[in-house]
């Protein structure tokens, strides 16, 4: 029921995305050379993927990689997540369907794996339009570093998703859960781009999701699983704190 | 009554603090019972709904349901159990059937013929969204979702919301069959001719507390009742207000209405010093009933 009732949002996000990555594929013959690449502060550039956009790869890690995907892919997961929990409960829907024969856990689980499919709806078709979009651009980048950098993103929604999912859950409150997992990934977008700047803090990079999304440059160097299986831990980790919070509490009336 | 009880409290409490919730709640549900539970908005009725189902935990106390501890046994007992919300909601975009299809699926073992007659019977409209259907629409699915898998015990708050009078009708028909078959119904309403007409008991409660639990006939003979008095000529009725008894006199013209409780002998006598036309006594009803256990602050 879940997926059911995230599709039209994942069809609007996959034909958006797509549109998105072919325009951004057709533009780089004509503008990325000539932009080259940005003289601007190291800080801002770090939070433009490098703001090189004289190569086709740092074009899309910039025009694509650093904000406009994990954007897209964060928002499909955390409004999914807080809806089919803190949404169901604050609708009175969840009441319902938990005074059918069905254990609170399972139905977070399956909620989960609800979204987790629909993100990954949305990182193959980040994948599909990104192939076609390097084509349009000239090529440049290797179909398996663009399947790797998806990759990377779907286990990046995951997370933010279960950050949505264990807040939904653990409060019943679907605009904490939607404002606070949403909160949580911008300061980690800031942190990754700002604390490897200065010694003293940047040790903090490690505590943002953003850093194993996009640490190593997958559209560079291919996927690193040991990014992969952190953003994993995560999710399966706030999962399973969803599903044991939801367990002993009170459904809000 | 030889069976153990379908539904068995004791001491079942919520506090939500500032004196909101429920407390102390001893009561037994009997099979075949169909039981009313009354109490204004905020009484403790949906929060004790809600307790059986283990959606929300108790402060204290426990309860039972078919035999079945609620706090251990929730899943065993929700296979048995239909519940109708009170604030019955539902996808909005979802057509009525779609939504007994999933909920079916949920449950499991839902025998498609009854279903089927269920919606024939109330005449529920399956192929329109849900946000397209009026709240009567809507509950008539709520009644189908509740009854569709045949449960041992039905948990219906305020099962007749919206509802028009033919399929209120139907419902209290099927209510009395549910009954004869020897399942149980625990109902909550608002609509005190409902819960006069089709519940064998009634609880009433008061501020999360139970005051009182008894059958409609019982509850009547201790009630107000009101006798109509026409005199020959106007009366005052403050003569009756200070009889031993009396909660109420007014005049209409040369009739007054006297509503006492207990005997009628000093209200008889006090009509005797006037010249006395006719005595009619009035109908009591549950409303009656009900405002008496809600007439002072204290607990009755």
């Amino acid at each position: 029921m879940t997926l059911r009732l995230r599709l039209p949002l994942a069809a609007s996000a996959v034909f958006g995305l797509i549109a998105v990555l072919l325009a951004v594929g057709a533009l780089f013959p004509a503008v990325g050379h000539s932009i080259g690449k940005l003289s601007i502060p190291k800080g801002v550039a770090q939070l433009l993927g490098g703001a090189d956009y004289g190569t086709i790869t740092g074009w899309y890690r910039s025009e694509m990689g650093s904000v406009y995907g994990p954007l897209l892919i964060a928002a499909v997961a955390i409004i999914g997540a807080s809806a089919s929990t803190a949404g169901e409960e604050e609708d009175r829907i969840l009441g319902l369907v938990l005074a059918h024969p069905v254990e609170r856990s399972r139905l977070i689980v399956a909620k989960a794996a609800a979204i987790a499919a629909v993100v990954m709806m949305v990182a193959v078709a980040c994948w599909v339009g990104l192939i076609a979009g390097v084509a349009l651009a000239g090529g440049g980048i290797s179909v398996g570093h663009l399947a790797a950098y998806c990759l990377q993103l779907a286990f990046f929604g995951f997370a933010t998703g279960a950050v949505a999912l264990a807040l939904g859950a653990g409060t019943g409150r679907r605009s904490l859960a939607n404002g606070a997992a949403a909160g949580i990934a911008i300061i980690g977008w800031l942190i990754n781009g700002f604390a490897p700047l200065v010694n003293a803090i940047s040790w903090l990079k490690y505590l943002s999701l953003f850093y194993y999304y996009e640490g190593n440059d997958p559209l560079t160097h291919g996927a690193d699983i040991a990014d992969i299986i952190v953003l994993g831990a995560v999710a399966l980790l706030l999962t399973a704190g969803a599903a044991l919070s939801i367990e002993h509490r009170d459904l809000r009336a | 009554m030889s069976a153990p009880p379908v539904i068995a409290t004791s001491g079942l409490s919520k506090d939500y603090g500032s004196g909101r919730g429920l407390f102390g709640l001893d009561l037994e549900v009997w099979p075949g019972e169909v039981f009313g539970f009354l109490g204004p908005n905020g009484a403790g009725k949906s929060t004790t709904m809600r307790l059986l189902l283990d959606l929300i935990k108790p402060t204290s106390g426990s309860a039972c349901l078919l035999g079945l501890d609620v706090a251990t046994e929730s899943l065993a007992i929700r296979r048995r159990v239909g519940f109708l919300p009170g604030d019955f909601a539902l996808y909005p975009k979802l057509t009525g059937r779609a939504i007994l299809d999933y909920l079916a699926e949920l449950r499991g073992g839902v025998d498609r013929r009854v279903r089927d007659s269920l919606v024939e019977r109330f005449d529920a409209d399956l192929d329109r969204p849900v946000r397209d259907l009026s709240t009567g629409n809507r509950q008539k699915l709520g009644l189908v979702q509740a009854f569709m898998h045949e449960p041992e015990l039905l948990i219906l708050d305020e099962p007749i919301a919206g509802l028009d009078p033919l399929v209120q009708q139907s419902f209290h028909t099927l209510l009395g069959e549910v009954s004869a078959q020897g399942r149980t119904v625990f109902l909550s309403s608002h609509t005190l001719s409902e819960v006069e007409r089709v519940t064998h008991r009634l609880a009433i409660l008061r501020q999360g507390r139970l005051v009182v639990v008894d059958s409609f006939e019982n509850l009547r003979e201790v009630a107000v009742q009101r006798l109509a008095i026409e005199f020959s000529a106007p009366v005052d009725a403050s003569e009756f207000l200070a009889l031993p008894g009396v909660t109420e006199a007014k005049a209409e013209g040369s009739t007054v209405i006297v509503g006492f409780e207990g005997s009628a002998d000093a209200v008889v006598k006090a009509a005797a010093a006037h010249e006395v036309r006719a005595i009619r006594p009035q109908a009591v009803d549950l409303e009656d009933i009900f405002l008496r256990y809600y007439r002072t602050d204290d607990p009755a």
